[in-house]
């Protein structure tokens, strides 16, 4: 029905990720639905007359979806956030990279003039890989507060540094015997803490540490955080939000309030057994009758290693190219199978966690198994990360009916480190192999695994786009792709491993008006500097969602 | 070790891979124990407590009629010991399975949290299976790590093996873990053996006999003579448990499983130290 409230937006440029109609001027939205994208004038002739031009600058593209994201990455408004990469928080504001030790240090220090005393001071999201500075221990953090126990958790949530302060909190010593405990020659602890269970001894920090990251309030600055990086629809892969009918109720009312500016798929993630599984297949079909534009339960998550940088993912051979191979199946493979069944049956998609080829073998049988025995045709199983999938592996998922969705961030995050360390210098230019997956005609999406990587896909598509690492090495030139071919893979083709493409990923008459409203094209650009365009915020449903100005 | 032992709570870690019989040696221990006791586990299916033996559940805790409560694990083994922590009534054990396909060490780490001790590994060996699994081109290697992290290896299914199979696992355990003791040993026979409190256990298993008695010794000078007198008995004993005094009249829990000794300290009553040895 035609209303006041239908509006044309205008552009410089829209890019719709529809190649059927590549590129447009104009978008006229409807009850929050794309009616047309065209030019202006064909926009007009459904007798539109409000025009919003704030955008004349600007260029729209089909809204990002990220497959492959988790709600903890909303921490950051509860925690202070003490990362390499600047970033701005949920609010707007924006919080400068921490470069070296030094720097962690004063920051840490400004917080403890605000603290009281013996109260203590927990930072999230350090990421030393790329300082140049020595190894973070208790002494620099000895150097921002004797009077405060310090517990600084890094971004690959494998480790946290703790102050002098906070060993002696929890007697800490020289003669404590936990493993994990990283110590100095003469065997007195030097403040790391790798891994949760020798995290886990800092027991206030890390207790606030796991309430926070599932807390509503974080979920409410997930939405904002990857509003703020252009992002439309996001998968939450792998929650507890099932779990009871009262955190599902809590999910339910967040999504719905119509502030909340993105839509959310909920991923339940697989935890126990055979029969547990069993049991949360009912819980994902009721959670559906609570479905609404924001809020999908369309699929599950399974994890089956680890990662391959903590050496905990499982290769298939010759293994790891250095240091220890910790491959760890989370899962049984002998039990694959009768776990996913009642997933598949119920005809709810599957994203299965493989880093390693090992265990992307594993989904792949088990999936091959499923649709011998249970016909459906249309089931988008997925492999996520994905990062060592062989070519013949990926041939066979094709086959299969099966897509990828590559964590192609790690060419720049972790790229030299899997050159030099983890997988060699042959593998290092297949991993996250998306020029053979095209060859092959495996689809696939990219993502950013945030909080593990920062939100957004401008990097991811310069990540796919370059294959560069921090050392300037391109790390597997022939698997480099296309501009257009990453940002169909971050909008359509992460719709489609969603069961979402009907709804959202390209703008298309009759689905959701949902765009990311950038300074630049990222087609124009050049292709080295993808990520450095700025995100004015989104479009969700027509309604424009600017990133908030900061108020400081 | 110098530290003055502090009061805690004993964790054992059961491992083993799928099939071994974890889960019948935890519904075991929790429908029999005789002490307040604290299981934890991935899946609460697979356990399947007697509906007549529970008393409440919540969350992911089912609380027994017999005082003993069950966890499942779900996402994080930290927040799941955090929360034992928190109860009131706390368990004199806390068992917890590794998943069949985990490193038993990986869970030994969390034993270090303040008010837990880590009180032995015991892995249990299908012997039917697993010569397959060993060989298995996914799990073999787990396999293998499960079996070099155990403090004790218990054979299980050893009625339904032929005593060829039985012989050569025995060989593959000697070379992956030459030190570490070997039993024959039903699921339900491992409870008793494992809880602090059961003074004997009962042989049922026609192929091996346990040998309970109480050790001789009761008066200890200090940590180091309970260490000493525990690390020289025969090697046939494969586990010690009990409580004693020393002489600067604090009181000791004692826990050992295979070569793995826990000294801690306790405010029960002293019972005096049972050991435990096979008669091959």
């Amino acid at each position: 029905m035609p209303s006041a409230s239908d509006v044309i937006f205008t552009a410089r440029l829209i890019r719709t990720a529809n190649p059927a109609r590549p590129i447009a001027q104009a978008i006229a939205v409807r009850e929050g639905k794309v009616l047309a994208v065209g030019t202006l004038e064909e926009c007009k002739e459904w007798g539109i007359e409000n025009i919003d031009t704030r955008f004349a600058d600007k260029v729209l593209t089909a809204g990002f979806v990220e497959a492959h994201a988790h709600s903890m990455s909303g921490m950051y408004n509860t925690i202070p956030y003490v990362g390499w990469f600047g970033r701005h928080m949920p609010d707007g504001n924006w919080v400068d990279g921490i470069r070296s030790t030094d720097d962690l240090i004063a920051r840490i220090r400004t917080i403890a003039d605000i603290t009281p005393a013996g109260q203590s001071i927990i930072v999230a999201g350090f990421d030393p890989i790329y300082m140049n500075s020595d190894r973070l221990d208790r002494f620099h953090l000895d150097q921002a507060t004797l009077e405060h126990p310090v517990f600084v958790f890094h971004a690959s949530a494998h480790l946290a540094t703790v102050n002098s302060c906070l060993l002696d909190k929890y007697d800490i010593t020289a003669i404590s015997q936990a493993p994990g405990v990283g110590r100095q020659q003469d065997g007195s602890p030097n403040g790391e803490l790798r891994e949760p269970a020798a995290m886990a001894l800092a027991r206030d920090e890390f207790r606030f540490i796991g309430r926070t990251v599932t807390s509503p309030e974080t979920f409410t600055h997930f939405g904002a955080a990857m509003r703020n990086a252009g992002i439309t629809t996001v998968a939450d892969l792998g929650n507890l939000f099932y779990v009871s009918e009262e955190s599902r109720a809590s999910l339910v009312n967040m999504t719905s309030e119509p502030h909340f500016p993105i839509r959310v798929v909920s991923t339940s993630r697989i935890t126990g057994g055979i029969k547990e599984a069993q049991d949360t297949v009912p819980k994902i079909l009721a959670s559906r009758q609570h479905e609404h534009d924001k809020l999908f339960f369309p699929i599950v998550k399974l994890v089956l290693d680890g990662s391959i940088q903590g050496f905990t993912a499982v290769l298939q051979w010759p293994g790891y190219f250095t240091g220890e191979d910790h491959g760890l199946f989370l899962t049984a493979p002998e039990q694959v199978v009768d776990i996913l069944r009642p997933f598949h049956e119920a005809k709810i998609g599957i994203h299965c966690h493989c880093n390693g080829d090992a265990t992307s073998e594993v989904f792949i049988n088990a999936i091959e198994s499923l649709l011998s025995e249970h016909s459906w045709l249309d089931h988008r199983h997925t492999i996520t990360h994905a990062q060592l999938i062989t070519s013949a592996q990926m041939r066979r998922a094709r086959n299969l009916g099966m897509v990828a969705n590559f964590f192609v961030n790690h060419m720049f995050f972790w790229g030299d480190q899997h050159r030099n360390t983890t997988v060699g210098p042959d593998r290092a230019q297949h991993l996250n192999p998306c020029g053979t997956a095209d060859r092959i005609g495996l689809n696939y999406s990219i993502h950013t695994d945030a909080p593990v990587t920062p939100p957004g896909h401008l990097h991811t598509m310069w990540a796919a786009v370059n294959r560069t690492t921090p050392t300037g090495v391109v790390l597997g030139e022939s698997e480099r792709i296309s501009i257009d071919r990453a940002f169909h893979a971050a909008t359509i083709d992460a719709a489609y491993q969603l069961h979402l493409d009907h709804l959202v990923g390209s703008l298309e008459v009759g689905k959701y008006a949902d765009m990311t409203v950038l300074d630049d094209d990222p087609y124009e650009v050049d292709s080295q500097t993808i990520c450095d365009i700025s995100v004015w915020g989104t479009v969700l449903g027509g309604i424009p969602q600017p990133r908030p100005t900061p108020t400081s | 070790m110098t530290s003055t032992p502090t009061s805690s709570i004993p964790v054992h870690v059961i491992g083993g891979y799928l099939g071994s019989g974890k889960t019948t040696l935890l519904n075991a221990l929790l429908s029999a124990s005789q002490e307040p006791i604290a299981v934890i586990v991935n899946d609460f299916g697979e356990v399947n407590i007697d509906a007549a033996l529970i008393s409440a559940q919540h969350d992911d805790v089912i609380e027994l009629t017999n005082g003993c409560i069950c966890c499942a694990v779900g996402t994080s083994l930290a927040d799941v010991l955090f929360t034992i922590l928190d109860r009131e009534q706390l368990p004199s054990l806390i068992v917890i399975e590794a998943s069949g396909v985990a490193d038993p060490a990986g869970v030994v780490s969390y034993s270090h949290m303040a008010g837990l001790h880590n009180a032995g590994t015991v892995v249990l060996i299908d012997t039917v299976a697993a010569m397959t699994t060993m060989k298995d081109k996914y799990v073999g290697k787990v396999f293998a790590r499960q079996i070099v992290s155990a403090d004790l290896l218990a054979l299980t299914k050893c009625d339904i093996s032929s005593s060829e199979s039985q012989n050569h696992i025995r060989t593959v355990l000697t070379t992956l873990a030459p030190s570490t003791p070997v039993v024959l040993c039903s699921p339900g026979v491992l409870s008793d053996f494992l809880q602090v409190s059961t003074p004997i256990v009962e042989p049922n298993n026609h192929q091996l006999t346990f040998i309970s008695q109480h050790l001789d010794k009761v008066d200890f000078i200090d940590d180091q003579d309970i260490r000493t007198t525990l690390e020289n008995l025969p090697s046939s004993v494969v586990r010690a448990k009990g409580i004693v005094d020393i002489k600067n009249g604090e009181r000791r829990l004692v826990q050992m499983v295979g070569r793995h000794l826990a000294i801690t300290s306790t405010p029960l009553a002293a019972t005096g130290i049972i050991t435990i040895a096979v008669e091959s």
